[in-house]
């Protein structure tokens, strides 16, 4: 983070003298100057604040035009030190005008001019704030590849530094494969060490997430380009190793053809585990690599829980002082562990880790809040844990509600994530979620403007409201209100509209009185849910819609005949047409929730059940249901032939 | 359901067979927050005894074959309240589980024994002593065979003179949600018969309820 200005500036002053000699007309004492800046300021972010505050950057830059190669070597080697690191350094660099020119030194004829310069370029190229680098363009590719052929150290460092610095879209690294930049990088592997770093760092910017960049890749060189990478996740150098595994995860994960064996994931996996024992960069970064590795890939999740991943990520949290961004990547990681396997979870709780996440809510970097929320999400996926009660207390409850009114829009999305699980908690009060206004906040963020809120808001009352009891039931639809129901239902979100609708379902199941939610407020909601079965944009809507219709239809003559009024409305001609749409869907989930309607309809006890067989066949249900018993989802077709036998008893015709 | 403590010799454990082709088994009368309710038959040779049960669906998983849920015991003589477990499910979908347990003390021959205790099991019953029934397509099969195993008391302690050593063999009734199982303990009375059938809470008709994790 960068440091205020006013606490930095010491030892120097706008009257300093040396501004004057900065700017001095003699040569002489310029280079002195200059280069007593650059010794002052080399490693020392203090000292570089202080002489950026005092506009000492603009007069260094300056230099660059100058005839002598000496004063400009020392004004191109003081800037890349300014940039070096620091944001700042970099802002005044580019405000300084010097970045063009020090692009215009990359033809000097002086080797010494040329170095300096390239030095330079590649300290700016390490922050974000450096320009784009944009590849489209004929003569930057042109520029790029006579760097990256270069004879010169610095210059090949320049080049894969701009591929790092701007390298980031499926279009420019197809671009890059296709000018040849994947073999000039390659063949940078056999280079000095910065050389083979850059080299492969470049190469995991080109080919991550891009299949075709990687088959580029894996073919060059008929398989010896990805050999060397292979090779050098044995280097003796940490950083080396590290990125070699990234280019390897890369290709991994691009297709199921490459390095899929169990011996090289193994391999990865104990590469990772190690480097995160490494105290600097390569620690924070290896675990970052690590998620990419194992995310979503059940085996691998499995391979680390066996290298007993798990353990080493907690004693890592248990290290004190921990930064930030170690912090957020080991919470990922774990998170990752997680996110499948149950012996993770048990692995985690026994360990005890959970305290340790938990502290980790309060964190003053939103990222690690963020990450700790999503680590909670993973954990709270165990129903064994969720029906032990392991989750439902203050502790863990009460700082996930806090992050609700969180400043930061990921941190309340990662926090609605996790409270989406731990809701689902199988006991009926939810007392200790309610008792801290957790359903107020929900209800609150139900509102927003962000669609990603309103969808996990929505999602997390759905989930809470799944078997929960009449008083907590009447807590969140008194909070929430029917008008605001209905609203969600017609959300122009269609996930915001599948959830809305799903808690609609919850609502209206359990004991009895349940059903009379959908009546509220003259019956807004039932409105909603009908004019959204007619739009019927998604399976996921219907289904969703479908189930609330039959357990309306399971309960009393009222809500019975409530369901087949909106299903076939006497004023209005063809409208149940999207009823029959969803028996013939080709989706049998949405056929079998369809089927439940009728069958609920038709429920023998029920009085008024004959009459509706009769409306249901008139509207060509019956027939319908008929050609089910056959179904080719078994699901539908037993369904379809409890509904017919339920039909039978009354008469068939 | 936990049953009595009794004293009594364990047999040893076999391994069971665990591979095969995919043939997940979708019902909506099994899914999450069905509830069941019904008996097990808990008669020893000095009485005749049924205690009533309670059971909700709370976790379904048909690409792992795993089920879960907790099981309440009403009227059971030592506990003070009902007595409340939490048991995770196999589902014998020949993918993830077959018919052989391969654990919990449990014998391929006590499995065989069991398994044929339910009618529906008796058209398989050649294919399973073949090859422990790894080639058949079950994804069509109107009956669902399933093993309930307790992990832990929800509301009581483990001191509650109490065990949840065995495990259930359960066969589920697609058609109509019925449930019929048969407890196995070495240790306890053999063959308690567990009858469940599908309950509506006083509902005319079926109430599905839902969650997602996410």
């Amino acid at each position: 983070m960068p440091t205020p200005y006013a606490s930095s500036a010491k030892g120097l002053s706008s009257s300093d003298p040396i501004l004057d000699r900065l700017a001095s007309s003699d040569g002489a004492v310029k280079f002195r100057a200059i280069r007593e800046v650059k010794n002052h300021i080399i490693g020392n972010r203090t000292k570089k604040l202080s002489y950026i505050k005092l506009g000492a950057v603009p007069a260094v830059a300056a230099a660059l035009a100058d005839s002598n190669p000496n004063l400009i070597v020392q004004s191109a080697a003081a800037l890349g030190s300014f940039a070096c690191g620091v944001d700042a350094g970099v802002r005044a660099v580019l405000d300084a005008g010097a970045f063009p020119r020090l692009i215009g030194l990359l033809s000097a004829p002086d080797e010494k001019v040329l170095d300096a310069a390239a030095r330079s370029l590649r300290m700016i190229y390490q922050s974000k704030l450096a320009p784009k680098y944009d590849f489209f363009q004929e003569e930057n590719m042109q520029f790029l590849l006579s760097l990256l052929k270069s004879e010169n150290e610095n210059l090949t460092g320049l080049g894969a530094g701009i591929v790092i610095h701007s390298c980031k879209t499926n279009g420019e690294q197809n671009i890059l494969c296709h000018a040849g930049v994947l073999e000039k990088l390659t063949s940078l592997l056999d280079g000095s060490l910065s050389q083979r770093d850059a080299s492969l760092e470049s190469l995991a910017a080109i080919i991550r997430d891009n299949p075709t960049a990687v088959s580029n890749f894996v073919e060059l060189r008929c398989g010896r380009a990805l050999h060397s990478v292979t090779e050098l996740t044995k280097d003796k150098y940490p950083r080396t190793r590290l990125l070699a595994c990234l280019c390897l995860i890369s290709v991994k994960n691009s297709s199921t053809c490459y390095l899929q064996d169990i011996g090289m994931k193994t391999k990865l996996v104990y590469i990772l585990l190690e480097l995160l024992d490494d105290s600097g960069q390569v620690g924070d970064e290896a675990s970052f690599a690590f998620s990419s590795l194992i995310a979503e890939k059940e085996d691998l999740q499995k391979l680390a829980f066996e290298a007993n991943a798990i353990n080493k990520f907690n004693c890592l949290l248990q290290k004190h002082p921990i930064q930030p961004k170690r912090l957020e990547g080991v919470l990922l990681a774990l998170a990752d562990l997680c996110s499948k396997l149950e012996c993770c979870r048990s692995s985690f709780l026994s360990l005890q880790v959970l305290n340790l996440v938990i502290d980790a809510l309060t964190h003053e970097d939103a990222r690690v809040r963020t990450a700790a929320c999503i680590c909670l999400r993973s954990v709270s996926r165990s129903i064994k844990n969720l029906s032990a009660g392991c989750f439902m207390n203050e502790r863990v409850v009460f700082p996930l509600v806090r992050l609700l009114s969180d400043l930061s829009t990921s941190v309340q999305v990662a926090a609605l994530g996790a409270i989406s699980n731990i809701v689902v908690d199988f006991l009926p009060h939810k007392s200790i979620f309610v008792q801290c206004g957790g359903v107020k906040e929900l209800v609150q963020l139900t509102k927003s403007m962000d669609s990603s809120l309103r969808l996990n808001a929505v999602w997390a009352l759905r989930n809470m409201v799944f078997l929960a009891d009449t008083i907590c039931k009447e807590g969140v639809f008194v909070e929430l209100t029917a008008s605001s129901m209905a609203s969600l239902i017609c959300d122009p979100e269609p996930s915001v509209q599948e959830q809305a609708l799903a808690l609609v379902r919850n609502f209206v199941d359990g004991c009895l009185y349940s059903v009379e939610h959908a009546f509220a407020e003259d019956g807004i909601i039932l409105d909603a849910v009908g004019r959204q079965l007619q739009k019927s944009s998604k399976i996921e809507i219907g289904i969703q819609g479908m189930y609330i219709l039959s357990n309306i239809a399971s309960g009393n003559e009222f809500h019975k005949e409530a369901v087949m009024q909106l299903l076939f409305p006497q004023d209005e001609n063809g409208s149940h047409s999207f009823f029959e749409q969803f028996l013939h869907s080709p989706d049998s989930r949405l056929r079998t929730a369809a089927v439940w309607v009728v069958i609920n309809l038709t429920f023998p006890s029920s009085p008024g059940a004959f009459g509706r067989i009769v409306n249901l066949r008139s509207f060509g249900i019956v027939s319908r249901i008929k050609k089910m018993v056959n179904d080719s989802c078994m699901d539908v077709k037993l369904r379809a032939r409890l509904a017919l036998g339920q039909i039978i008893t009354f008469g068939d015709s | 359901m936990p049953v009595r403590v009794l004293e009594n010799t364990a047999p040893s454990q076999v391994s069971g067979a665990n591979s095969g082709r995919s043939s997940s088994q979708s019902c909506s009368l099994l899914g999450v927050g069905q509830a069941f309710s019904g008996t097990q038959n808990v008669s020893s040779v000095q009485k005749d005894e049924a205690w009533r049960v309670n059971v909700r669906i709370q976790g379904c998983d048909l690409e792992h074959g795993y089920l879960c849920g907790t099981m309440e015991a009403l009227n059971v003589p030592m506990a003070d309240t009902p007595v409340v477990t939490f048991w995770e499910g196999e589902i014998v979908d020949t993918k993830n589980y077959t018919f052989f347990t391969g654990k919990w003390e449990a014998t391929p021959e006590d499995d065989i024994r069991h398994w044929s205790k339910f009618p529906s099991f008796s058209p398989l019953l050649g294919q399973v002593e073949a090859d422990g029934g790894k080639s058949l397509d079950l994804s069509n099969y109107p009956y669902i065979f399933m093993r309930w195993k307790e992990q832990y008391f929800v509301n009581v302690g483990t001191d509650c003179g109490l065990t949840i050593a065995g495990f259930y063999y359960i066969c589920f009734s697609c058609s109509d949600g019925s449930i019929s199982g048969f407890y196995y303990d070495p240790n306890s009375s053999p063959y308690q018969k567990l009858e469940l059938k599908s309950t509506n809470d006083g509902r005319s008709g079926f109430s599905f309820s839902s969650y997602e994790l996410q």
